[in-house]
């Protein structure tokens, strides 16, 4: 295990955290007790097949979604206590997010949809234009800034949403399989941006993905299995290639869809 | 195998929750045009309502089919839209384009069919509902029952075998031109927001504004010999301009203000003009149509109701005495002469004694007079008038004496009084000067006021109201018989006005005056409780059926909004997902919502009343009363059942945002 982890402040821990969906008669339990703890300026990888609630457990860490049981601390608050109106707030202020599909406001352009998460902050006008040229610049998404949705490509959308996920400083960035839509160029290029904010910026990073490849660029793996963790992967001091063979030998291990991206 | 009524069962099955709202569409329009079409057939409601309003019933009628047809049609358009990507998936499973409009036309038919059920009996259980609230418009007390009327029913059924004809063809048009790549994208369709060209669209969006003020500005000043052209013209310029506001004026104003903030948009102009811009070419149509028909509603509301607030002021305007006889009427003579029938005065005061009815009579002296008036002093309406023709001279101490308030003019002053005149004259610049002729030596007054009504019963011309100083001395003028050219039978005219002190005994007294009047006959002397009684018929019929096209009207603009609406939130839903994920409340996205309809509901209300006040205006002449009051009203009814659908509409968003994550 690597020490410096244990020492750092923890930004989110999860103790036994279960979810099921279904009415009483046909209950699904998908998430099935899961205990995790994410400390400052991890980047941390969920993966397992499909179906094993990879989504489910981000969105209830995520706030979106309610636990059915259990507790969830960020930054020290219990968001299973919260009320919908403080969960908003603490969402808009704490935590970005990276959609697969996007999710971006077809009716916006991209420059509006990522200043969408300071809209209704008291940011001066000047503050956030070079916010935005900050992020803008990093994601290289700045001549882009005029173009609507419909007009950009998926990697450029998907950069799109990844500044809008950032904009606003969050102190945690969940991101569902943003590199789903992706060609590969595309992919390590956004991956490599994730990287640079989570090591330049100290932004700690939690992303579902299928790819191995893109979770070789993680400090830590979680891999779930019909709603339990199965095992974690930390990758310390490796370096990325072998990272991605360790990774590549547990997906295997699990099964699934290991397959189909390589 | 799947037969295609199978398919059809279950597809209406699993869509109920899109059908449901064509379906209320329809069944809507059924029931208002079958209520109609009872009233209508019904004949005893043409009785009572005088007869003549047939023609009135038919015009209404008619414009009732071309509403329902229009909305029908609207909604079926947006129907069909919503269901573009499932008529997509059966393209896709690989049914035939001609199946699939077989498909359709067949649930078409069926929904139409129960439509036409679920409306016929809707409305027969609601028509006593219409009919007792139009017996209350007229007057009519008493109990009246609906007939069960077959030939609404098969009138009812006709329109709309046609309607859904027209639909079904609709739809067969839709499947055939449709690709599959359009289908699916359908739902998703919306423009994005060009870059104006500046020019171009600035000039544009200016002329937009420009011609409704034309419109405004003409509809003030059109009295004069191109009436028919000017009303023409105002009607063009407004609708145009309309049309160009919400085409380019708006989209123009949209994107200067938002090119201004430079991407900083916020969360409401995000959730409002970012959302209207994207859909202002599409709406920019159907908030025109919705703009005017609201116009032109609010014009036939508000002058109805006008002309039916004001009956009862319009009727003592004309007939400011309950009762009068002419001198004329005690002449056997005379009355053999024209063939009139009628009680006489002693007869009519025995039979008021006889039931117990209290009242006071007075004799009053018309003087008749000739001469000219000052140049130029009468509108353009009433005609280039200058001579004085058909015109009394009237003491205002008689007039007090006998009931009727009247102040009492200086010494060489006249107040000029004639119902007819109406507010035409309202602005008319007085003083002015009346030079009475016939009489010598001839004598100059000063009309100093234009006072409100006749100051006796059926006048048929203009009265000088002087006091009594001066109307004595005209008098004794017209005895030394230095008349000057006027007829004989017009010099002077002795009339006995009477008022019953108890209102409540009109009718009755009504009744005594009438006795002998034949149906059908015409009545020299017409009294003001018959005349009210005709005019409450006209009138009360005349609100009845504004009100009812109006409903109709109201309820079709403020659906076809409200079905838009529908659309645009379930467009939206992933976007409100989105936006509740990234942290707004609920609470902060209404406010978007809540402010973008205030500009889809407001604007086209807004700009419908203000048109709808300058035409009401230009028309004002032809009201004899004051209008404010009753157009307040009417517009306000209006607005407030207007506003409803626009409550509705946030409801159904707060529903899709709050299901939204
Ligand atoms: N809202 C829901 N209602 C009912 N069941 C749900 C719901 N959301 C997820 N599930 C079920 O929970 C299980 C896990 O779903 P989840 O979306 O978390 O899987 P995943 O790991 O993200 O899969 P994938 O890799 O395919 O995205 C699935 O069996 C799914 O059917
Ligand atoms: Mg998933």
């Amino acid at each position: 295990m690597n020490e410096t982890i244990k020492t750092t402040k923890t930004v989110l821990h999860a103790q036994n955290v279960r979810k099921s969906f279904g009415t009483r008669s046909n209950v699904q339990q998908v998430l099935k007790g899961i205990d995790l703890r994410v400390a400052e300026g991890e980047f941390v990888g969920i993966m397992g097949a499909s179906g094993a609630g990879k989504t489910t457990l981000l969105n209830v860490l995520a706030t979106i979604d309610r636990t059915t049981e259990g507790s969830i601390l960020i930054e020290g608050s219990d968001i299973s206590k919260m009320k919908d109106a403080e969960l908003s707030a603490f969402r808009r202020n704490k935590l970005g997010f990276i959609f697969q599909d996007y999710n971006l406001l077809d009716t916006l352009t991209v420059k509006e949809n990522i200043l969408l998460p300071i809209s209704l902050g008291k940011m001066k006008k000047r503050v956030a234009e070079e916010e935005f040229n900050a992020i803008a610049d990093i994601l290289g998404i700045k001549e882009l800034a005029n173009k609507y949705p419909h007009e950009i490509s998926g990697g450029q959308k998907q950069r799109t949403s990844a500044a809008r996920a950032l904009i606003n400083k969050p102190s945690m960035v969940f991101a569902d399989e943003p590199t789903g839509a992706l060609d590969s160029k595309s992919a390590s290029s956004l991956l490599g941006t994730l990287e640079d904010v989570n090591k330049k910026r100290g932004v700690t990073i939690m992303m579902v993905t299928h790819d191995p490849l893109a979770s070789s660029y993680c400090s830590r793996i979680v891999f779930l299995k019909d709603g339990n963790i199965y095992s974690e992967l930390y990758r310390g001091d490796k370096t990325r290639q072998v990272f991605f063979q360790e990774i590549l030998k547990v997906q295997g291990v699990l099964g699934g869809d290991s397959v189909d991206t390589i | 195998m799947l037969t295609l009524f199978d398919l059809v069962v279950r597809s209406m099955r699993k869509n109920i929750k899109h059908y449901y709202l064509y379906f209320f569409a329809l069944i809507f329009s059924v029931v208002l045009y079958f209520v109609f079409s009872t009233l209508e057939q019904d004949s005893a409601v043409l009785d009572r309502s005088g007869g003549s309003m047939g023609l009135a019933f038919k015009v209404a009628g008619i414009l009732l089919i071309l509403i329902a047809g229009i909305f029908v049609v609207y909604a079926n358009a947006i129907f069909l839209k919503r269901r573009s990507r499932e008529i997509g998936l059966y393209q896709l499973i690989g049914l035939s384009k001609n199946k699939v409009a077989r498909l359709l036309i067949i649930e078409n038919v069926l929904l139409s069919a129960g439509a036409l059920i679920i409306g016929i009996g809707a409305g027969m259980l609601v028509s006593r509902l219409f009919l007792l609230l139009l017996m209350k418009l007229i007057g009519h007390e008493g109990f009246i029952t609906v007939s069960f009327s077959l030939a609404a029913i098969i009138q009812t059924i006709i329109v709309f075998m046609v309607i859904s004809t027209l639909t079904s063809i609709q739809m067969l048009f839709t499947v055939r031109r449709s690709t599959l790549l359009g289908l699916f994208n359908a739902e998703k369709k919306g423009e994005q927001p060009k870059k104006p060209r500046t020019f171009r669209s600035a000039v544009l969006a200016l002329l937009g504004i420009g011609l409704i003020v034309f419109g405004y500005w003409l509809s003030g000043n059109m009295m004069n010999k191109w009436l028919l052209f000017n009303m023409l013209a105002v009607l063009a310029s407004t609708i145009l301009g309309t049309y160009l506001v919400f085409r380019v004026t708006i989209s123009w104003l949209f994107y200067q203000i938002r090119s201004r903030k430079q991407g900083h948009l916020g969360l409401n102009n995000s959730l409002s003009l970012g959302s209207l811009m994207h859909r202002m070419k599409g709406n920019a149509n159907s908030l025109t149509i919705i703009t005017v028909l609201s116009a032109m509603t609010l014009t036939m509301l508000a002058g109805a109701y006008s002309l039916y607030y004001a009956t009862e002021k319009v009727t003592r305007y004309v007939m400011p005495y309950d009762f009068m006889f002419d001198e004329d009427q005690q002449d056997e003579e005379w009355m053999e002469r024209y063939g009139f029938n009628e009680v006489s005065v002693e007869e009519f005061e025995a039979g008021l004694k006889e039931k117990g009815i209290a009242y006071t009579t007075e004799t009053i002296e018309l003087l008749g007079v000739e001469g000219t008036y000052e140049k130029g002093v009468f509108p353009i309406l009433i005609g280039k008038m200058e001579g004085i023709y058909n015109t009394y001279m009237v003491s205002a101490k008689q007039l007090q004496k006998a009931g009727f308030q009247v102040e009492t003019p200086k010494s060489g002053t006249l107040l000029l009084h004639y119902a007819q005149w109406g507010s035409m004259l309202k602005d008319i610049k007085v003083p002015f000067e009346v030079n009475v002729t016939s009489i010598e030596p001839a004598s100059a007054f000063t009309a100093v006021k234009y006072g409100a009504g006749d100051v006796v019963n059926a006048s048929w011309g203009p009265q000088f109201v002087v006091n009594d100083a001066d109307f004595e001395k005209y008098k004794s003028a017209m005895d030394q018989e230095n008349m000057l050219n006027i007829s004989e039978e017009r010099v002077v005219r002795n009339v006995r006005v009477f008022n019953v002190a108890d209102k409540g005994q009109l009718a009755i007294a009504s009744g005594i005056r009438n006795q002998n009047r034949s149906e059908g006959s015409w009545s020299h002397g017409i009294d003001y409780y018959s005349m009210y009684e005709d005019s409450i018929k006209v009138n009360g019929l005349l609100i009845f059926i504004a009100g009812f096209l109006g409903l109709v009207f109201l309820i079709s603009t403020g659906s076809i909004l409200y079905f838009k609406q529908m659309t645009e939130a379930e467009q939206e839903k992933q976007s409100y997902a989105t936006l509740r994920q990234l942290g707004f409340t609920v609470k902060d996205i209404m406010r978007g919502i809540i402010r973008k309809q205030v500009f889809v509901f407001g604007l086209p209300l807004l700009i419908g009343l203000l048109h709808s006040i300058f035409a009401i205006k230009s028309a004002s002449f032809i009201f004899m009363s004051d209008i404010t009051v009753p157009t307040a009203i009417a517009m306000g009814v209006y607005a407030l059942i207007y506003l409803t659908f626009a409550f509705l509409t946030i409801g159904y968003y707060r529903k899709t945002v709050k299901a939204a994550l």
